[in-house]
């Protein structure tokens, strides 16, 4: 899919979570269906099996949210599968997340750690960030069992590394 | 005069004659038991003289001619013969010769096979030791490049292995109070870094 499209979609998703008022939520709750979507093999097959029905998959994606996030996202994300660009959701999510983070003046930061973050670790985390960066963040937290322990922080082209994943293929390439 | 009328004559003369004796019971007689009358001795004389005069007269030049003939003939011969002989002698240099020739020629072929054996063997052992140094000198270097490739499949496997381990026992001891430290660490350390 060429970034233009990708754009496309970003940029509608972000009018519609923004007319309707919710776009903090929907644009927190589709980052993390995204994430969701790239650790699940599973999730992946189903959305992009182009053998199952349009309507099959804009049903599992219902099953999936109904309850756990608000209309808008099930609504968009459901929009995104039924048009056969499952694939490309991540990106578009991503590029809908950076297009609210400039639109309040925000750099995306993504922290990814083995177990969930309070909010007081998310609000330190973040103070710490934008202590250590200069710069007004928008912080995205993501539960990633493959990195063990510790932290990874993504802004921009910076990464701050300290997980324990990194320290085991350290050692094993002085290995 | 023949030689048998001369014999006659002479054994008349010394021969006494003898008595008229009785040929056969119907009365023939004869002069002598053994001789013949003379005038058929002088007449079968006469007769033999002028048979061996004719004789001569006429076949002695075509016997003579006939010895010539012959004695030519067997010297024609004796002359082919020589000269046979001499060609055969000829021959027979030239074969001794080429019998020469061919031993010598046997000689220097065997010589000569026998230089291109010694010149062969000794290329092919140059060539199997030169052959026998770049076998070893490969299989010592399959051997090192071997060694080299399980020390390093070795070493790869250890590391492995040893990645896997270190991150079972990673996975084993990061509870939630470790995740809890690593995090607070980061925290710490990045908010320490401005």
């Amino acid at each position: 899919m060429s970034d233009a499209r990708i754009e496309g979609y970003a940029r509608a998703l972000f009018e519609v979570a923004r007319a309707e008022g919710t776009l903090d939520e929907v644009e927190d709750e589709l980052f993390r269906f995204a994430r969701s979507y790239e650790s699940s093999d599973a999730l992946r097959n189903a959305l992009t099996d182009e053998h199952v029905p349009a309507e099959k998959r804009q049903a599992i994606v219902e099953d999936l949210l109904g309850g756990k996030a608000t209309p808008t996202t099930i609504q968009l994300v459901s929009m995104v599968v039924g048009s056969g660009r499952s694939r490309e959701l991540p990106a578009i999510v991503d590029s809908l997340v950076q297009r609210a983070s400039s639109a309040k003046q925000l750099d995306v930061a993504e922290v990814r750690t083995a177990v969930a973050l309070t909010a007081d670790q998310q609000a330190r985390l973040k103070a710490a960030l934008e202590n250590s960066t200069g710069k007004s963040l928008n912080l995205k937290a993501i539960v990633d069992p493959t990195v063990l322990g510790g932290v990874v922080a993504t802004i921009g082209d910076t990464v701050i590394d300290d997980t324990v994943r990194t320290r085991i293929d350290q050692l094993q390439s002085r290995l | 005069m023949s030689l048998l009328a001369t014999t006659s004559l002479l054994v008349a003369r010394v021969l006494p004659a003898s008595e008229e004796v009785p040929f056969d019971d119907k009365g023939y007689h004869t002069e002598h038991w053994l001789f013949a009358p003379t005038w058929e001795t002088i007449i079968a004389s006469t007769a033999s003289i002028i048979v061996f005069g004719l004789l001569y007269k006429f076949a002695s030049p075509t016997v003579k001619q006939s010895f010539k003939d012959r004695t030519e003939g067997i010297q024609k011969e004796l002359d082919d013969s020589a000269a046979a002989k001499s060609v055969a002698e000829t021959e027979a240099t030239r074969i001794r010769e080429a019998k020469g020739d061919i031993d010598a020629e046997r000689g220097r072929l065997y010589a000569e096979a026998d230089a291109q054996a010694e010149a062969l063997l000794t290329d092919g052992r140059a060539r199997l030791d030169d052959e026998m140094a770049d076998l070893e000198a490969r299989s010592d270097a399959d051997i090192d490049a071997a060694a080299d490739r399980s020390a390093d499949e070795l070493r790869a496997e250890i590391a492995r292995y040893s990645s896997k381990a270190v991150e079972r026992i990673a996975y084993d001891t990061l509870d939630n109070t470790t995740q809890q430290e690593l995090i607070e660490s980061f925290i710490s350390r990045v908010g320490a870094s401005s």
